[in-house]
């Protein structure tokens, strides 16, 4: 069955270690609980110079259609980003004039189904998770948004930086009225 | 088509008085408003259903809406386009739920009836369980609308049998919308894909939004504004030499100065493609308008679409209730781009006007409490404020339609209410005035008019 509406997961990867499996568990736990906080800064010190960021737009297809919506980064994507553009929209926050984040709007990630596994670079991992980021603003605006993920993380200097993230949200139409979020 | 609700007596002028230039909120948040916005407005205008480049080959199919009505748009073997209600006629079932794709036929899940990609009934399962005379498959085909029509690219249908023609219903802003389709040799294309997302909004808080309200960008997009511009603010407005103007309903606001959108959108690169494409854009679309492309500008097209000309965000928003719309947002670029700058477009586009742009993020808050206020009965009966730059209509040499000067003005916006108001009232879609009377009578070529070029 073609399943062009996941993530194609490479299957062929060697659990890591035990000690670099808690390690980078950890580090998505800590990389969450920087994003609940909006602690931007302490987020971005996580991301790798070389970092792409990329959560496709992904229409609902029949099954027998080929079209790639997944690796095609030329085709709508909500983040297709460099570490450069994230850090541009991060400016957004700065300016003090980002009307719709004040009052703030309350975040809580919860990351699950963590697996690590060495990949042909002895430095970097291949981590899979899934998400559930609830977001709740003003008297009763929520929303969730809900997905796996797939990132490579580097190892440098006894801490993880991430270089790679594909996030698929489950959404068609995202049930939102904006993506003031990372995931 | 029989349209039961349209004979009722019409009494919409009481929500607005444009010369005066205000609104009633109720039509903003009102039930049975909208449901008469469903049968006199998107049953009976002429609707952005696709783009051509998104149905490049024989059985290539999307689906979409027109107004609530689910319809699916396909490209048939001879290069036509058809459009028809997503319905299965036995009992009414969708018979596509896919966004996209290609095809051969149709066939609806619940008793298996198959359709060919022209929508004719081309058989069913089980098929003697009819006996002879119970059914006419000619007759039982999906629902075709009544017409369909495309300028340069833009695939626009209507359930509405009489009424405008596409050209008469475009009329004069085929001018204004050359800038945006047809500013460079071999026309535009949609890159591929289409992101939506949901707001808790009435659909005409986006629609005036973008025909007109160039005076909230400074405010609400500030912090917008500067995250992509280091720093910087939105340069002040050049109130002498930005205008308003408005054809039908449609409007399109901007200046004159050439880059104002261009360098939002935050890509040196982009900016550097159209400074060396202009003097060739002046050739071919005249001085006038080779000036406007890329300035600060928006527009809308009656009823749903909108999109910023040089930011190359192309949108709809697509009525669910009264209080919310879909909004369906594609990036729209010139198929003669190289593909590096179609990819900085499209990131571009994505970083301001995405649902995780930076200028996105902090229109659908104001819209949606726009709208979601009118829950109060006393709130819902109070005016809007439309007034603004009301006194400064100007006859302009070169630039056609309804034209107000200084780009700070509700001008656009009354006159899309205008058109609302029209539309809601006519019992006879002929017989609606144009708005203004038109310059370009019967010409569809807008481009290389003459007399038309002079700044
Ligand atoms: S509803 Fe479509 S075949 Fe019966
Ligand atoms: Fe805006």
């Amino acid at each position: 069955m073609n399943q062009t509406t996941t993530l194609e997961r490479p299957r062929a990867g060697a659990a890591a270690s035990l000690e670099v499996s808690h390690a980078l568990t950890q580090t998505l736990y800590r990389e969450a609980r920087r994003l609940d906080d909006e602690d931007y800064a302490g987020w971005v010190a996580m991301l790798a110079d070389d970092l792409h960021y990329h959560m496709p737009g992904i229409e609902t297809r029949y099954r027998r259609d080929t079209t790639d919506q997944v690796t095609d980064l030329t085709r709508m994507a909500y983040y297709n980003d460099s570490l450069d553009e994230i850090k541009k929209r991060l400016t957004r926050l700065e300016t003090g004039t980002a009307w719709s984040e004040d009052p703030a709007t309350r975040y809580t990630h919860i990351i699950t189904n963590v697996e690590v596994e060495n990949t042909d670079k002895a430095d970097e991992f291949r981590v899979f998770s899934n998400f559930y980021a609830y977001r709740n603003r003003n008297e009763r605006d929520e929303d969730s948004l809900i997905g796996n993920r797939i990132d490579i993380w580097r190892e440098t200097g006894g801490a993880y930086q991430l270089v790679r993230r594909r996030i698929i949200l489950k959404h068609n139409i995202m049930l939102s009225k904006n993506l003031n979020i990372y995931l | 088509m029989r349209m039961e609700r349209l004979g009722r007596e019409p009494e919409f002028s009481r929500y607005m008085d444009l010369k005066e230039g205000w609104l009633d909120r109720r039509i903003f948040s009102d039930a049975d408003i909208y449901e008469e916005e469903l049968y006199r407005i998107f049953a009976r205008s002429w609707l952005f259903v696709a783009h051509e480049s998104q149905l490049p080959r024989a059985g290539d199919f999307l689906t979409t809406h027109m107004g609530e009505d689910a319809v699916i748009v396909t490209r048939q073997p001879d290069g036509s386009i058809k459009v028809y209600l997503n319905s299965c006629p036995h009992r009414g079932n969708k018979v596509c739920f896919a966004d996209a794709g290609n095809t051969r036929r149709f066939v609806c899940n619940y008793h298996g009836w198959a359709f060919n990609t022209a929508g004719e009934l081309q058989g069913m399962h089980e098929e003697y369980c009819y006996d002879e005379g119970d059914i006419d498959r000619k007759k039982n085909g999906l629902r075709q609308v009544a017409r369909v029509g495309s300028y340069k690219g833009l695939v626009f249908a209507t359930f509405a049998e009489d009424g405008p023609s596409l050209d008469a219903w475009l009329g004069d802003f085929r001018w204004y919308l050359d800038m945006l389709l047809d500013n460079e040799e071999g026309g535009t294309e949609l890159i591929g894909g289409c992101i939506k997302s949901v707001i808790s909004a009435n659909w005409k808080f986006g629609v005036e939004n973008f025909i007109g309200d160039a005076y909230h960008a400074g405010w609400t997009h500030d912090s917008g504004c500067r995250s992509m511009n280091n720093g910087q603010p939105f340069p002040p407005i050049d109130m002498e030499n930005s205008y308003h103007a408005s054809v039908n309903g449609h409007g399109w606001e901007f200046g004159t100065e050439g880059v104002g959108d261009l360098f939002l959108l935050g890509r040196p690169k982009v900016m550097e493609y159209y400074e060396k494409m202009r003097p060739k854009m002046a050739d071919r679309l005249g001085t006038m308008r080779s000036q406007i492309f890329g300035s600060v500008a928006s527009a809308s097209i009656f009823p749903n679409v909108s999109f910023l000309p040089g930011i190359s965000t192309f949108r709809q928003w697509q009525p669910k209730g009264p209080m919310q719309f879909e909004l369906k947002t594609w990036v729209i670029v010139n198929k003669a781009m190289p593909d590096d700058i179609k990819d900085e477009v499209t990131k571009g586009v994505m970083q301001t006007f995405g649902p995780g742009g930076t200028f996105e993020m902090d229109d659908g808050e104001n819209w949606e409490n726009c709208t979601t206020v009118n829950r109060g009965v006393v709130t819902r009966h109070e005016r809007l404020h439309y007034r603004c730059g009301i006194g400064r209509q100007i006859d302009h040499d070169t630039l056609p339609g309804i034209v107000y000067r200084g780009q700070y003005n509700d001008a656009n916006q009354r006159g899309f209410y205008q058109r609302w108001l029209d539309m809601m009232e006519a019992t006879d879609l002929g017989a609606m005035p144009p708005r203004p009377e038109p310059r370009l009578t019967g010409i569809a070529e807008t481009r290389d008019l003459p007399g038309l070029f002079a700044l």
